[in-house]
């Protein structure tokens, strides 16, 4: 008897030693040789990545083993565990400008100044730097204290731009528009709208994720804003202790401006998660949606044909600063390296075959997402022209170009999340005025010039 | 046993005594398979329980991001933020606790409302009891991350219940934004919905006190002249006053701790209407683009873990007074 409770003990804790010795790797980085790992968060990538993969293996015998895990919360969780278990893939795909610095200042990325500085002159000139350690981020970003300025901790993978306006052409045709013809302007815009929305009640309105509350900050009234007040007013709308800020009588006619979307927005678009409004676009539930460069791959994922899109940047108000809005391509993911891999250089050379025109090249018409490498002449034979059209919209001059990626004037703690409550309480919900939403937004900017 | 046989027995007994160290020897085996059995569950204990708890405490204290080679150590001020210091979080905070506290007691409340009647007028039929037992409680079986999408198809503009509201002459009851996204309805939707998910389990709670009644004692009252009000006010009501008081508190430590129901189906909008401290908790932890918020989140599990343990004093205390 005893003996068989000894037997049973012993395979007990057996079972403990083999269920603790199970958590160990099994997912991460390659052995020295071996395949590579990449993690990314972008579901849509997948097969292109792989694509690319496959042409990347034909030319250096390396695998590489791509691996998606949606959403965010769910990447976010993936990167804190594997970080503590040491089990980090190969390469990862990351934010740009955010997520890269703090998961390099963490220690966890291969700084890969040396292997790409000779070569940034292949991306778009304003994505080139989106992954370097500078001083001014270094002041802001608390995981960056220790960090080198001039370290590059991830390179530009794709690039674009937020304030993209996709219509149906069908609707545009239906409500008696012109399906070729862009709205010039803000106020032609509306009365598009307002076409739309009477041509077709309940299927003729603007969508777009509201229930990501920043989306309508950031995708409409910036870009509004910014070509109504031109660039310095803009600024000056987030300046410390300023005066002219959004309860400013500058600020609240862009407020006034972006109040006037109300009566057309889609029902329900403010319980609409992005990926559910685009969705609900491409299902035919709405006549615009508002998104990003990076939109057009996703709605033709979900069945609407690019041929029956018109694209156009947000159309800036009458007796504005700008009158033809341009967008700067910013930097949206990079490509980084993990401190962690055992085969860094099989893992740079596929950073760099990604990065290449032929690499960028498979992953863009395969995506539908803009590359960050410059194709120049190229584009369109690469990408396809849908998706070199929208490259229309990043050049023009300085002075009528809205760049994103410029954060040098918002508070170093600045979180956009904090801006869109208000504006959200303002349009759709309609709960607030502009000069209560001006007011809450001055607020939120100074204790974000404040915070410690 | 002969005579001789017993005397050789006590005659080895006495020369050869078993000795103490080998009696040890068994009794350390005996304990060591004894200690081998339970390690498992002991090492799960000290790994998932102690240890996690031990750290999330620590963790409270200082400013992390998940992955970061050092924590920061900052004394109490994740808590001092939450509560007051930061401008930016402590009013988003007290607009949470404010949603939560509605949501607790809103739950709690409409649970009983609906709960005790739906078992009293189970208790009071024979017939197809067994079959509406089991639908009344299809809710608790099925509640859960898939419910909770098909709820919000439900409940948009052009879902089932506006469709249904419209076809039945109540149009002006529809909601236009769909009753998610309207900050009027959104909350007070949710709410519902979470009674919906805890009714089952309370009325069977109810139901099983309700069957532990003596019929004994409300027959004499209805031969005493009672009537039907005056014996539920009474005598049945009064008995039930322990199973009350759990389900009362069961709905409020669930509310209070749970936000998966939130998450999913608005995350908080519009607008703030229906953030909760458990999904602010969550969001900290995991929606701040890998920022150093994980001290702040686990502070405020704390702190909703306070209020957790101050629920349950008052749990015992109720169910004291009862006895």
């Amino acid at each position: 008897m005893i003996g068989n409770r000894r037997i049973l003990a012993a395979v007990a804790a057996a079972a403990l030693a083999l269920t603790a010795t199970a958590c160990g790797d099994d997912d991460g980085g390659a052995e020295a040789g071996g395949a590579l790992t990449m993690w990314t968060f972008k579901r849509t990538h997948v097969d292109a990545l792989q694509q690319a993969a496959a042409a990347f293996k034909a030319k250096t015998g390396i695998d590489v083993r791509i691996e998606a895990f949606t959403p965010d919360d769910v990447f976010t969780a993936k990167i804190q565990s594997a970080a503590q278990t040491k089990d980090l893939p190969d390469v990862l795909e990351l934010h740009s400008g955010g997520e890269d610095m703090r998961v390099g200042g963490g220690g966890l990325l291969t700084d890969l100044k040396g292997d790409f500085d000779g070569k940034l002159d292949r991306f778009l000139p304003s994505t080139r730097e989106s992954g370097r350690v500078t001083q001014q981020r270094k002041d802001s970003i608390e995981e960056l204290s220790s960090a080198t300025v001039g370290s590059l901790y991830s390179v530009p993978f794709t690039a674009g731009t937020f304030g993209i306006v996709y219509a149906n052409k069908q609707k545009l045709e239906a409500a008696g528009l012109d399906p070729a013809k862009p709205p010039a302007t803000w106020e032609e815009f509306l009365t598009y709208l307002k076409a739309t929305t009477t041509a077709d009640k309940t299927a003729g309105g603007l969508s777009l994720g509201l229930k990501v509350t920043q989306t309508g900050f950031n995708w409409i009234y910036e870009q509004l804003a910014f070509a109504y007040l031109g660039q310095q007013k803009f600024e000056a709308l987030f300046g410390k202790g300023t005066t002219a800020g959004f309860g400013s009588p500058d600020g609240l006619r862009t407020l006034d401006l972006y109040a006037q979307l109300k009566p057309y927005w889609m029902p329900g678009a403010s319980a609409l998660g992005i990926d559910e409004a685009d969705i609900a676009f491409a299902q035919g539930k709405s006549a615009f949606n508002v998104g990003g460069t990076f939109t057009l791959a996703f709605l033709a994922q979900n069945g609407m044909k690019p041929e029956n899109v018109l694209t156009f940047p947000i159309p800036p108000a009458t007796g504005g600063a700008v009158s033809d809005l341009r967008l700067a391509p910013l930097a949206l993911t990079g490509l980084s390296v993990t401190s962690t891999t055992t085969n860094k250089d099989a893992a740079t050379q596929w950073v760099d075959f990604l990065t290449s025109a032929e690499g960028a090249g498979i992953f863009a018409k395969a995506s539908l997402d803009l590359p960050a490498t410059d194709l120049g002449t190229q584009a369109e034979t690469l990408i396809g022209t849908d998706l070199a059209a929208l490259q229309q919209f990043f050049t023009g001059p300085a002075e009528n170009t809205y760049d994103a990626a410029n954060r040098g004037f918002r508070p170093p703690d600045y979180d956009e999340v904090e801006m869109g409550n208000p504006l959200l309480k303002l349009a759709p919900l309609g709960e607030a005025d502009a000069a209560a939403t001006g007011k809450t937004l001055d607020t939120v900017i100074k204790a974000m010039w404040d915070a410690k | 046993m002969t005579a001789t046989e017993t005397t050789t027995l006590a005659a080895r007994l006495v020369t050869r005594p078993r000795r103490p160290t080998s009696a040890r020897r068994v009794r350390a085996r005996r304990a060591l398979v004894g200690y081998a059995f339970i390690a498992p569950a002991v090492v799960l204990f000290l790994v998932l329980g102690l240890y996690t708890i031990a750290y999330s405490f620590g963790l409270s204290f200082a400013k992390w991001n998940g992955f970061s080679p050092t924590w920061e150590w900052v004394g109490l001020d994740n808590y001092r933020d939450i509560l007051f210091a930061d401008p930016r979080l402590a009013p988003e905070m007290r607009n949470a606790a404010v949603n939560t506290g509605i949501a607790m007691v809103a739950v709690s409340c409409g649970t009983v409302l609906i709960a005790l009647p739906l078992a009293s007028l189970l208790n009071g039929i024979t017939r197809l009891r067994g079959t509406l037992r089991s639908i009344f409680f299809l809710p608790y079986v099925t509640a859960g991350v898939a419910v909770y999408y098909a709820w919000r198809y439900v409940l948009e503009p052009d879902g089932a219940v506006n469709l249904a509201l419209r076809a039945l002459g109540l149009g002006s009851l529809a909601r236009p934004q769909g009753f998610l996204a309207d900050p009027a309805t959104a909350l007070p939707t949710l709410i519902v919905i979470m009674i919906w998910g805890s009714v089952p389990v309370a009325m069977l709670l109810y139901l099983a006190g309700l069957q532990a009644i003596d019929p004994a004692v409300l027959e004499a009252a209805a031969l005493d002249g009672a009537g039907s009000v005056r014996r539920l006010r009474h005598i049945t009501w009064p008995l039930l006053v322990p199973i009350t008081v759990a389900v009362v508190l069961l709905g409020l430590r669930d509310t209070m701790q749970g936000f998966q129901i939130f998450l999913i189906m608005t995350n908080g909008g519009p607008a703030g209407h229906t953030d909760v401290l458990g999904l602010k908790a969550y969001q900290q932890a995991f929606f701040q683009s890998l920022s150093p918020t994980l001290g702040v989140a686990s502070a405020l599990g704390w702190l909703i873990f306070v209020a957790a343990l101050l629920l349950a004093v008052v749990n015992a205390r109720l169910l004291r007074g009862q006895r």
